[in-house]
């Protein structure tokens, strides 16, 4: 309990200063892509390199849940043929992808982007539109 | 059947659904009971057999259609649409393999359409891929449960086919018998099959012909790809195998049914977040220059975003409306500096704190440089004391003036300054990001928006109202307070050189505007400089981000003619000149000691305590006032905007001073160079009045003002004002301009030229028409 609590304190400490939104990428259809461009809101708080290494792992990892491949056929006559019972029961390829995302996103958040004042959201949250990213305000004077 | 969240319950909607949910199993529930008893017996039992899988499938296919979520977009957060709704434009084209998309802003769930995805109005949904809506099963048919909609279709068909033909068969067998029981219900049931049969073929048939060309109903229907290409087309096999074996998408609504994936927040662990933050490595950025949007209003979020990613190219715009460049700049601008703003209030340390003082390079080569600065423009103090060459490279004009200032802190003798000046500029264009100040006036108007350009604009976000010339003020002052008490000095050094001392960034900007008063009039770059600096200042100040770009700072630098050149001045008036700052310095100290409330502006303020910010500013109060009230002019109230928040009193004040400038804005851009001058020389020959009138600053940053904004105007209508903005961003949405208002400031009709007697109007970039006062 002191522990939430203490933490809850130090969440409440870092005010939300503003947000970016990273936009999907469309240039290649309608498939799960994010922009890798660098914003400009982040320059001075996180390297590009990482910046981009982050969203180009997550459009990697939806190009995944998305492909259409023997797994996904299977799955698809599985269902037919139980009449779609068997997703009351089995997670789809999609879904268990989108909680290695979540798990990705997780681990990012705590080793990359909190530390730097950042926060990922999962796009899912936003309906895999875009990718939030809250800048949180730094008022430890002489932090650089 | 998912509907939307808030909507009554309306009885109508479910009757297609219940009569085809009634038909379809009371007629086939009928055809069991009564014809496939004889089918089995006559012909097989796999003929039963058959029909149940057949209906099983239908069935399947038919509630997954009717309970699934069909790929609705959640409402997007009000973080994410804050700037949208009023400045967005109606379309935004994005490109999709090689072929233009238009993208529609949705104004009920507020952001823009992705492709292939339209609103429904039945469900008040966002739909990704919509199809269309379906009454029949009251649901609409989009990206996640088209597949079942589709073999529901086919599925249908293939059963009331067998159903058609086999009761025709019993009825073929039974004819002598009709009357009875079992041939009348088959009768029946082959009416009704045979009833739906064109409608429901016709439909299908419609559909497989959508999945072999990778079309919509909605696509197909309005005609978007009529004698075009489809960019969404995989080919007739790929789009066949992408509706069929397509791994069912994720839905974000755990409202909805067969929605398996939700965030199970007990899993998500909460992140600490807390300060200190890690920062990059900025060695290489530390000078950036934040140029404030003047008076840009808060919620930049959006635009910041978009702007963000603008980056990517026009093509694939998927943030920056379709507007003007300039627009697009001041859109910029305003955002970073509403940002800037509002971080300003959020104190944020991580920029240099000084303020550095942005030259506009005034677009007219003879008009005197206004020293602009930008709230995130800390003129990259780098650690040597040149920052305050900050100042000094704006002060190409100001040269005398800010060199007094920033040069050198402590160092500062006024003639001093003014060589050095040019040393200074110098020596910040070493540094790398340091304001193009350095520039130094006579570079041409472009070289100090080159020499910023590669440095990174650091947002000062206390610097907010500080335009350039108070910032070079500051710097005179700052050098005046060296003088006058060493104390100050190392704070407006500190301030100056070190980028993180959150504080200094406060008060530089302050001390130059103060300064700027003092020195009244005849400073004339300096008062020239200061109602713009304030508001510039305040732009720069309210962007705490770094991120300002050197682009916006160059747009900035052009916009900002300065107004007054010391090196212009005679030795002699600016002697004098300084006698006067020192006095007001002096006062300033008195005074000074008083406010420092401003939390993140105060620290500068406080920083500076030395210099009585009372006296400079126009209705007495301290920096911060005088911040947004002479850059706000400059700034054509768009920096005033921005500040008023801040400070009520200076928010008249400075209202008043926006009108002042725009009416004459057009002076500045009909004169050029020299016209601006002229207005700018005669405050500064005007007899010198020690106290900081308020009268005198409005008049004076007026004119400045004016001039300032009669060029900002011109080159960058914009920038200036939101509502500019609005307006140049039109796109079939309604001119922004009201939204000016929710600055805070005077907003726009307080933009709109009011003092100056000839009222002219000038059509600025993007079309929008400024009155100008001439």
């Amino acid at each position: 309990m002191a522990e939430t609590h203490s933490l809850q304190d130090l969440r409440q400490q870092a005010a939300i200063a503003s947000k970016v939104f990273i936009q999907r990428d469309y240039t290649s259809g309608t498939i799960c892509k994010f922009q890798t461009k660098f914003p400009t809101e982040l320059e001075a708080r996180i390297e590009k390199q990482q910046f981009e290494e982050t969203i180009q792992t997550l459009n990697n990892l939806y190009a995944e849940a998305e492909k259409l491949g023997g797994k996904s056929y299977l799955e698809g006559c599985l269902a037919c043929l139980t009449a779609y019972t068997i997703f009351l029961c089995m997670e789809t390829h999609y879904e268990k992808v989108l909680k290695k995302i979540a798990k990705y996103i997780q681990e990012q958040n705590e080793k990359v982007y909190a530390p730097l004042g950042l926060l990922l959201t999962d796009p899912i949250e936003r309906g895999l539109r875009v990718v939030e990213i809250t800048i949180f305000e730094d008022r430890s004077i002489g932090s650089r | 059947m998912p509907s939307s969240v808030g909507n009554t319950f309306k009885p109508t909607k479910f009757i297609p659904v219940s009569t085809a949910a009634c038909l379809l199993v009371g007629s086939t529930t009928l055809f069991f009971a009564f014809t496939c008893p004889w089918l089995s017996n006559a012909i097989s039992p796999a003929v039963p057999l058959y029909h149940g899988v057949v209906f099983l499938f239908v069935l399947a296919n038919f509630s997954m259609a009717t309970f699934m979520d069909p790929g609705v977009f959640p409402r997007a957060s009000e973080d994410e649409d804050k700037d949208d709704d009023f400045r967005a434009p109606l379309y935004k084209n994005v490109e999709v393999k090689g072929v233009q998309v238009r993208m529609k802003w949705c104004s009920t769930c507020h952001f823009y359409r992705p492709p292939r995805c339209s609103h429904c109005s039945v469900c008040d949904n966002c739909v990704e891929d919509f199809d269309h809506h379906c009454p029949w099963v009251n649901n609409c048919i989009g990206r996640r449960n088209y597949r079942y909609f589709f073999l529901f279709l086919l599925s249908l068909s293939v059963h009331m086919v067998g159903v058609f033909s086999f009761g025709l068969l019993f009825v073929l067998h039974h004819l002598e018998t009709l009357s009875a029981l079992h041939t009348t219900v088959t009768l029946v049931v082959m009416c009704i099959a045979g009833l739906f049969f064109i409608p429901v073929m016709g439909l299908t048939g419609f559909h497989m012909v959508l999945v072999a060309r990778g079309r919509t109903t909605n696509e197909q229907v309005t005609g978007k790809f009529r004698g075009g290409v489809n960019p969404f087309t995989r080919g007739c096999c790929g789009n066949v195998k992408h509706v069929l074996c397509s791994p069912l998408a994720p839905s974000s609504n755990a409202l909805l049914c067969f929605c398996r994936y939700m965030v199970d927040p007990k899993k998500k662990l909460a992140i600490p977040i807390k300060p200190p933050f890690l920062r990059p490595a900025l060695s290489d950025r530390n000078v950036t220059v934040k140029l404030s949007d003047n008076g840009v209003h808060g919620s930049i979020l959006r635009t910041k975003s978009k702007i963000s990613l603008d980056g990517l190219g026009e093509k694939n715009t998927d943030t920056q409306p379709p507007l003007p460049p300039k627009a697009e700049r001041h859109n910029q601008l305003q955002s970073q500096l509403t940002s800037s703003e509002e971080s300003s209030i959020s104190s944020k340390p991580t920029n240099p704190p000084t303020p550095a003082v942005y030259r506009y390079r005034p677009s007219f080569g003879t008009i005197p440089k206004v020293h602009y600065h930008a709230t995130g423009e800390k003129i990259m103090m780098s650690e040597d004391s040149k920052s305050s060459a900050i100042l000094e490279e704006r002060g190409h004009d100001y040269r005398s003036e800010p060199n007094l200032d920033l040069p050198d802190y402590g160092t500062a003798p006024l003639h001093r300054t003014f060589q050095s000046s040019p040393f200074q500029l110098d020596s910040i264009s070493t540094t790398p990001r340091s304001l193009s100040l350095k520039q130094g006036g006579h570079r041409p108007e472009h070289s100090p928006l080159g020499g910023r350009k590669p440095d990174p604009v650091i947002s000062t976000p206390h610097r907010g109202v500080f335009s350039p010339g108070t910032l070079s003020n500051r710097n005179g002052s700052l050098s005046y307070d060296s003088l006058l008490t060493p104390s100050i000095a190392p704070s407006a050094g500190e301030c100056a050189t070190h980028p993180g001392v959150p504080t200094m960034g406060f008060h530089s900007p302050f001390l130059p505007t103060k300064m700027c008063h003092v020195r009244g009039p005849e400073l004339q770059g300096q008062t020239i400089v200061s109602p713009y600096s304030p508001v510039r200042t305040g732009l720069i100040y309210g962007r705490h981000s770094p991120h300002l770009r050197e682009r916006e700072q160059e747009r900035e630098r052009e916009r900002d003619p300065s107004p007054v050149r010391y090196d212009n001045l005679s030795k002699t008036i600016m002697a004098s000149i300084q006698e006067r700052k020192e006095m007001e310095a002096r006062e300033k100290l008195i005074n000074r000691h008083g406010p420092g409330n401003y939390a993140n502006d105060s620290g500068v303020f406080d920083g500076c305590s030395r210099v009585p910010p009372g006296p400079c500013y126009p209705d007495g109060q301290r920096g911060p006032g005088s911040r947004g009230y002479g850059s706000r002019d400059n700034l054509i109230g768009v920096g005033l905007v921005g500040y008023t928040p801040r400070t009520p009193v200076l928010r008249s004040a400075a209202s008043s001073l926006v009108r002042a400038p725009r009416t004459s804005t057009t002076s500045l851009h009909t004169d050029a160079g020299g016209g601006g001058n002229l207005q700018y020389r005669s405050p500064a020959h005007q007899p010198h009045h020690s106290p900081i009138a308020v009268p005198r600053s409005p008049s004076y940053s007026h004119q400045k003002v004016s001039f300032i904004s009669s060029r900002e105007r011109a080159e960058s209508p914009h920038l200036g004002t939101r509502e500019d903005l609005g307006q140049g961003k039109v796109n079939g949405q309604p001119q922004g301009q009201a939204r000016d208002c929710h600055l805070g400031a005077p907003s726009g009709t307080a933009l709109s030229p009011s003092r100056h007697t000839n009222v002219k109007k000038v059509t600025g970039v993007g079309g929008t028409t400024y009155e100008i006062s001439v």
